[in-house]
């Protein structure tokens, strides 16, 4: 794909989301129904003056929509077998870190590690598809996830809707999958080889998914690849598209940034905890009730100040090795891992965590979905 | 008639749901809380004896910290009326209500079917299956509704408890946005009418009482406000002034002020008064 399709095409807003003028601005905050041309506005630099005003609205807004709870995940690297080459990632196929994948006896193990500390909703991640972490294996981890977790998600290689409907029939309500970037050109330049070369596929892998069975779909950009302002009102672009056409679908976004990492991958356009902070907040305003995500890429300074104030949905104690929570695999947390995805900047175990979410008068809530009543796919898709 | 001292007791004032009569007309939600210590202190202020709980937020697993049903279960005089939010449909429903009946024990059940997870609108057409079915298994069936009053007319019918029309969309704060058709369901019922989701101030859980519902649920309201237990103790003061309103009879609306024609429109019958 080297042109966006016009729903996706964030080029009539792009100048405005740089050279916006504080009237423009004070304007969008000003608007009763905040939409793209609000979010524009807020994204470029004359928003930052705002700052203050935006978080507070950002309070509000969160507070009123999801109450004062943070729903909390943990994610589960089930393998670093990988076929995609990433420029920026840690688990790039070229890459010389050591392989594994979790064996279902291991997959149950790190499971009931996690349950332990309260763990009750995981992502599973897996690199692109190999022949070690394919479909079969993936299937079966999921499986073994819904037995003992009331909510699972996965954070995978993108498929066909068949393929989809198999992960949701083995207990799987979502799914998550960043774009990366939206520029196609840029793209093209981060993903040297493989299937993740195929930006088109991958741009249609929620809708897949959703036609798949699956009930929630979570997107973002990584920040830092390229425009953050055209990634980002691709991004709503994106959403609006998704929530346009599968209305009972739950989206989510996600604001995962370029990390330190294996490879020593820089950013081009490097994102400051200011700037983070205000798109995420840009987003809350113009986006009430979509639940915002913020990982433990996250420094524990930033995590705290977001908890609650856009953010309502947070990772906790991840590991972003393979497994890691019944074996730690080395120093499995921490800097200068190279088994490691990306490192994990916020290292405060679940019950530190909870306590700092408890001192900002705000609820962890590690169960919020209960598979014991949900029908099987097949019934669904029926009605 | 008798004279009323200051302070004196309210009058006696049952309401009744199904076979079951409740101190208050003020219900709770347990959602949005910082914490169940903030839950339970509201849930105490607020003089509730019915408070509704997700099934999705029971936790089952031993000693979890954020399960709600243990703590609310030992509330003494408060009645659990676990809901189904998070049901996408009639049959998900119909399970997620059986199945909190033999967690929770109790027969009251807060159909809510809202299939888009962002407004959280009810979905009519699964919601009256999931009532209608519930209804007939004995569950006290109390359904979250659109203000509709043909829907709730037909719920009465398959024996409902209760219709819990919105007064705005959850979490909104909105108010009582769907008053005019909140009457008619008033008018037309005969079980109670609840007004549920988009109440922001205790006067709008007034307005509520006076036009004639039984009660009202709150949630959001009380959860996100500065102070939750204080916020409680005021809805439950504003049911109670509502209620008293309704009872005592309002005063004629638009009866006075009106200008009056110079010719009157009755002069050609002749004659006077």
């Amino acid at each position: 794909m080297t042109r966006l399709p016009e729903w996706l095409d964030p080029t009539p807003w792009l100048e405005l989301a740089h050279t916006a003028t504080p009237a423009q601005v004070r304007q969008a905050l000003a608007g009763a129904e905040p939409g793209e041309r609000e979010l524009a506005a807020l994204l470029s630099p004359a928003a930052d003056a705002h700052l203050e005003e935006l978080a507070r609205r950002a309070l509000s807004l969160t507070r009123r929509h999801f109450g004062r709870t943070v729903s909390l995940y943990a994610p589960l690297y089930l393998s670093n077998y990988c076929s995609g080459g990433c420029l920026y990632c840690g688990f790039a196929a070229d890459r010389r870190t050591p392989r594994r994948r979790l064996e279902p006896a291991a997959v149950r193990q790190e499971l009931a590690a996690m349950r332990a500390w309260g763990c009750q909703d995981v992502l599973l991640l897996t690199g692109e598809r190999t022949a070690q972490a394919g479909l079969d294996y993936l299937a079966e981890c999921v499986g073994i996830a819904a037995a003992v977790m009331p909510s699972v998600q996965v954070e995978v290689f993108p498929m066909p809707a068949a393929d989809y409907r198999r992960l949701a029939d083995q207990g799987c309500t979502g799914v998550t999958i960043y774009q990366e970037t939206y520029d196609p050109a840029r793209y093209d330049h981060f993903h040297r080889w493989g299937p993740k070369k195929d930006f088109a596929a991958r741009l249609d892998a929620p809708a897949r998914a959703l036609a798949g069975g699956l009930r929630q779909v979570g997107l973002g950009a990584l920040l830092g690849l390229s425009d953050p302002a055209f990634d980002m009102l691709a991004l709503y672009r994106h959403l609006r598209h998704l929530r346009q056409r599968w209305w009972r679908a739950g989206v989510s976004l996600s604001f995962p940034r370029i990390r330190p990492q294996a490879g020593g991958f820089q950013a081009e356009f490097p994102v400051d905890d200011r700037f983070l902070a205000r798109i995420i907040w840009a987003f809350r305003l113009c986006l009430p009730d979509v639940p915002l995500v913020l990982s433990t890429r996250e420094s524990p300074a930033f995590r705290d100040g977001m908890a609650g104030v856009g953010i309502n949905r947070m990772s906790v104690n991840s590991r972003t090795t393979v497994g890691g929570y019944a074996v730690a695999e080395g120093a499995a947390i921490g800097t200068g891992d190279a088994a490691a995805q990306f490192e994990v900047s916020d290292g405060r175990d679940a019950a530190s965590f909870c306590a700092m979410l408890r001192a900002r008068a705000l609820e962890p809530v590690f169960k919020n979905a209960d598979a014991a009543y949900r029908e099987p796919v097949g019934a669904a898709a029926a009605s | 008639m008798a004279a009323i001292p200051a302070n004196a007791p309210l009058p006696a004032d049952p309401f009744r749901l199904g076979d079951v009569e409740l101190p208050s007309r003020l219900i709770l939600g347990t959602g949005k809380f910082s914490g169940v210590e903030a839950m339970l202190a509201a849930i105490q202020a607020s003089g509730t004896g019915l408070v509704t709980v997700a099934l999705r937020r029971f936790s089952r697993g031993p000693g979890a910290a954020d399960d709600l049903l243990g703590p609310l279960a030992t509330l003494p005089n408060v009645r659990l009326m676990p809901n189904t939010s998070g049901a996408m449909n009639a049959r998900e429903a119909v399970r997620a209500a059986q199945l909190a009946r033999e967690l929770s024990g109790s027969r009251f059940v807060k159909v809510e079917i809202h299939p888009n997870p962002h407004h959280l609108l009810p979905d009519p057409l699964e919601t009256y299956a999931a009532a209608a079915e519930l209804a007939k298994d004995g569950f006290l069936v109390l359904p979250y509704i659109p203000a509709d009053p043909v829907l709730a007319r037909r719920l009465e019918d398959v024996g409902c408890a209760a219709v819990m029309p919105l007064g705005a969309p959850i979490g909104s704060g909105g108010g009582l946005t769907t008053r005019d058709m909140v009457r008619i369901m008033v008018r037309e019922c005969s079980i109670p009418v609840i007004v549920d989701a988009g109440l922001r101030a205790p006067s709008e859980a007034a307005l509520a009482l006076e036009l004639g519902c039984a009660a009202v649920l709150v949630n959001s309201a009380i959860a996100a406000a500065d102070e939750p237990a204080r916020m409680a103790q005021a809805f439950a003061l504003g049911v109670q002034a509502g209620r008293l309103a309704r009872r005592a009879g309002l005063m004629p609306q638009g009866a006075v002020g009106h200008a009056v024609a110079t010719s009157p429109l009755t002069s050609f019958l002749g004659g006077t008064a």
